[in-house]
């Protein structure tokens, strides 16, 4: 059970992570990039609680923080994901799980999660914000999530129920 | 449901959990901060090489998917880039006809002013605001110069390429011109190189003139090109002015007078720059305003469209800055050749 659902876990941020970093990002739509981890985070939090949330989306951010690409500080989208994946998972009720919740769940993630970024990037003088280009960035991270969710969160359930129906909320 | 029981009741371990990890990753972000290589160098270059080669793969995958990315990414930027272009080439566009009108006129001035230039007339440049309808059988213009810019009747109106005319009458700001194609106007001409004299009368059309020379054995070729002999003090006509060239000779030797075609080097009806003649030369410039050998060069092409654009005062300053306009008082006599001649010539043109 514990392996199953830690394998289901790793290979969706692994697969999230290479997607987001390969073909994501080079598509070059304006704005942000489509924030695939977080949303699979997200999903995932979900599907299986606050806990794994949090230990899903630690290890997704540090993931990210490691993959080659990435020149931010590693740990602080650990920290976000960690959070983001907490809330997400805490937050809602099972018994509320409409699509447009989902949606608005997801986009505020997105959102949050940028701008989270930008701040905590600014906070720990890592990195030099630019920031006007922020409001743009968190708004189209926030329409990405938006339009990922309906597809990507129904997909990982499915996924969850599946695999490791006696754990699925 | 039982998820909830259970994590309310692991609500500790839950924060234990939770703190752990928020440890963790601040520990990890501080370290990296340190900057250097730092612990965590040697674990980037591993899942560098790990994730590497997937990376690759998966760039292989999804290369031809990306290679829209290129599309979308500018096109908010091309958009933008569209508008700044088209208005850019609207500017030019605009730019282009005003530079090429502006040539025009520019090259007309300067016609203007080799002629003036040579001949030594001292002249007011001024355009053609209006032209007298053609079914009025009349050809005359006016121009934006006038009493206040010295313009006096009878005075000789020019341009790049000869005679136009004289003045008829004027206003403060405006004179009105008869052109020497209009069948009223009469010219006293001299033929170039030569010193056979006669009357060069319009006829109405506009490429076309008549002279009658004073001398019925004058010879008269075609090719041969007229000059203004000029008038006492340069009015009507002043000297040396190129009017046209003897198109064709009818009548012979020993007729009591013999008449020639003659057709203007200047296209009247193609006009917007003259220069009209305030003082006329000290000396008879005799031929040598005629433009070099072949002289028919009809260069109305190189004026500029008949439509005065009134807005440019045509009385610039630039030609005329050197002088004030003086009276022609202030002139020397023209040493005109016959004063019969002259005379006739001021008289036929009444």
């Amino acid at each position: 059970m514990w392996i199953r659902q830690t394998v289901i876990c790793a290979s969706v941020i692994v697969l999230a992570v290479m997607l987001q970093l390969t073909l994501l990002s080079r598509l070059g739509l304006p704005g942000a990039t489509p924030d695939l981890v977080v949303v699979c985070v997200v999903a995932l939090a979900l599907a299986y609680g606050p806990i794994t949330g949090a230990v899903v989306g630690f290890a997704a951010g540090l993931i990210l923080g490691f993959t080659p690409p990435a020149g931010g500080v590693i740990g602080i989208q650990a920290l976000i994901f960690l959070v983001i994946g907490f809330l997400t998972g805490a937050v809602i009720d099972p018994r509320d799980r409409t699509v447009p919740v989902l949606m608005g769940l997801v986009g505020l993630s997105t959102g949050a999660a940028t701008l989270a970024y930008a701040l905590l990037i600014a906070g720990f003088g890592g990195k030099e914000v630019a920031w006007d280009a922020v409001p743009a960035l968190v708004l189209t991270s926030s329409l990405y999530g938006l339009i990922l969710a309906p597809v990507v969160v129904p997909t990982i359930s499915w996924l969850v129920r599946r695999v490791t129906p006696e754990i699925a909320i | 449901m039982l998820n909830r029981e259970t994590q309310v009741m692991l609500n500790q371990r839950t924060r234990i959990i939770l703190a752990l990890l928020v440890i963790i990753a601040l520990t990890f972000t501080i370290l990296d901060l340190r900057g250097g290589k730092g612990p965590f160098s040697s674990v980037r270059s591993v899942v560098s090489s790990a994730f590497g080669g997937v990376q690759v793969a998966a760039s292989v995958i999804v290369s031809p998917i990306t290679g829209v990315g290129s599309w979308w990414g500018t096109w908010g930027d091309q958009r933008a880039r569209i508008a700044e272009l088209e208005s850019e080439n609207a500017t030019l566009q605009d730019a282009l006809v005003r530079s090429a009108e502006d040539r025009a006129r520019a090259d007309a001035l300067d016609q203007l002013l080799r002629v003036a230039g040579v001949g030594r007339y001292r002249i007011v440049p001024a355009e053609v605001i209006a032209v007298e309808p053609a079914q009025d059988f009349s050809w005359t213009v006016t121009i934006d110069a006038g009493r206040d810019d010295g313009l006096l009747t009878d005075m000789t109106v020019i341009n790049g390429q000869g005679l136009i005319g004289r003045i008829l009458s004027t206003t403060k700001t405006t004179a009105t011109v008869v052109l020497i194609v209009d069948a009223s106007s009469a010219v006293g001409a001299r033929v170039a190189g030569t010193e056979e004299i006669g009357i060069l009368s319009g006829t109405g059309r506009q490429d076309s003139l008549e002279f009658q020379t004073l001398d019925p054995l004058a010879s008269l070729k075609p090719g041969q090109a007229l000059v203004t002999f000029g008038s006492r003090s340069g009015r009507p006509y002043a000297p040396g002015i190129p009017i046209g060239e003897v198109a064709e000779v009818s009548g012979t030797a020993g007729q009591l007078s013999r008449i020639a075609t003659v057709r203007p080097f200047a296209d009247v009806s193609q006009l917007s720059i003259v220069g009209v003649v305030i003082r006329p030369p000290r000396e008879d410039p005799r031929d040598s305003v005629l433009p070099s050998p072949p002289a028919t060069t009809s260069d109305a092409s190189a004026l500029a469209s008949p439509s005065p654009s009134g807005v440019d005062d045509g009385a610039s300053p630039a030609p005329t800055a050197s002088t004030k306009p003086k009276k022609e008082k202030a002139a020397k006599p023209v040493p005109s050749p016959t004063p019969s001649a002259g005379t006739a010539a001021s008289g036929e043109s009444n």
